[in-house]
């Protein structure tokens, strides 16, 4: 930046100093542009910043450039609206329900092994003697997947036949399937 | 300062010696300058144009780029087990289970026949929720490899669990009778008796 600038005043001060070249008064500055341009006395010179690169250079820097995306998900971004979270509850409700039904179907299976008791009189059993808030909430921690699951899948098997797909009617559905999801998890679970 | 101007600037103070320099270019050592490329690659050129703080929950995997931006979008080898035909089976399948889900609580419990039905019926519909899981968050493109390796874990996860529910179908008391003793366990014990 000091060198340009340096380079920049030198260049005023012979302009200051030889003021015949530079005058406007001058024969060569009053032409006609094309005359102008046809001398060179008009030439811009542009210094730009190019550099070779190789094809296996362009790639790699495209790619490091690539690696500052912001990266997928960025939920903190989004406003927290019914319509995409509930479509990420079901999910993982889904997960949860899945994840520990293959849970005790693998363990059911290797329980012969390790000589754990996981038929169901033994379970029932061992659930009998837990405290009554630890069976309240071991239901519930059941149930709320199990009915939001149920709920919202019936959800989208309307939307499947191409039913009540617009954003009001999602939501209002949406709000529904809530409502019903603490019904029935709260009557599930006091059962 | 710009990246730009101050690639510029650089650019300028490399030139070569056969330029005649002003006598201010030569008080700095060509030692002292960087080469271009270094800078370039040290600048954050993307990251310092987003004005929301980056929260990764996970870090970026390897950069793949096949081809250019002009080239078209490759149409994928048509398959009878992919597109319409795998939707239309899976919405069988959540369809199916919604009778079966609804009929325990209507009738009790459910024959072992139907039991069975719902437990495979369970099994294929988690598999089916795992594999969309598993191509969502595993993108083939940057980690083949990895897809590859959970598809075949969740295979051999579906038929160790299918034949463990096969062991507890034979030999326990079935899913939906199994439930209801462990749920009903607190409330009363007889319930483990008659069942």
């Amino acid at each position: 930046m000091l060198r340009q600038r340096a380079v920049q005043q030198s260049i005023r001060r012979l302009a200051a100093a030889n003021l015949s070249t530079f005058n406007k008064t001058t024969s060569l500055a009053q032409l006609a542009p094309p005359v102008a341009i046809a001398t060179g006395r008009h030439t811009q010179i542009r210094q730009a910043a190019t550099q070779p690169t190789s094809p296996s250079d362009a790639y790699s820097i495209l790619a490091s450039q690539r690696l500052h995306r912001p990266v997928s998900p960025h939920l903190k971004i989004y406003r927290p609206q019914i319509t995409w979270l509930l479509s990420g509850l079901n999910r993982i409700t889904g997960s949860i329900l899945s994840g520990g039904f293959y849970i005790f179907g693998a363990a059911y299976l290797v329980s012969p092994l390790f000589g754990w008791h996981l038929d169901t009189a033994t379970l029932a059993a061992g659930f009998a003697s837990w405290p009554l808030a630890a069976q309240l909430a071991a239901k519930m921690a059941v149930a709320f997947p199990f009915t939001f699951h149920g709920w919202n899948g019936i959800r989208h098997l309307i939307w499947d036949v191409g039913a009540a797909l617009n954003n009001q009617q999602v939501i209002r559905t949406g709000w529904v399937v809530v409502g019903l999801t603490v019904v029935s998890s709260l009557a599930l679970a006091l059962l | 300062m710009r990246p730009a101007l101050l690639r510029q600037g650089l650019l300028i103070t490399t030139r070569k010696a056969s330029v005649p320099k002003p006598s201010i270019l030569r008080a700095c050592p060509p030692a002292a300058i960087q080469p271009i490329t270094s800078i370039v690659r040290q600048t954050p050129r993307v990251a310092t144009f987003h004005t929301t703080s980056r929260r990764a929950i996970l870090p970026a995997g390897p950069q793949v780029l096949e081809g250019t931006a002009n080239d078209p979008a490759p149409v994928p080898k048509p398959s009878p087990t992919h597109g319409s035909y795998h939707w239309t089976f899976e919405r069988a399948l959540s369809l199916g289970l919604v009778p079966l889900t609804i009929a325990p609580f209507a009738y009790g419990s459910l024959n072992p026949v139907m039991d069975s039905v719902l437990v495979a019926a369970l099994l294929l519909h988690s598999h089916v929720g795992f594999t969309s899981i598993i191509i969502d968050y595993i993108p083939n493109r940057n980690h083949p490899r990895a897809r590859k390796l959970f598809e075949w874990l969740l295979r051999l996860g579906t038929l160790v669990v299918g034949i463990g529910f096969y062991e507890f179908e034979t030999n326990d008391v079935g899913l939906t009778q199994g439930v209801k003793r462990i749920w009903k366990a607190g409330s009363t014990d007889k319930v483990i008796g008659s069942a």
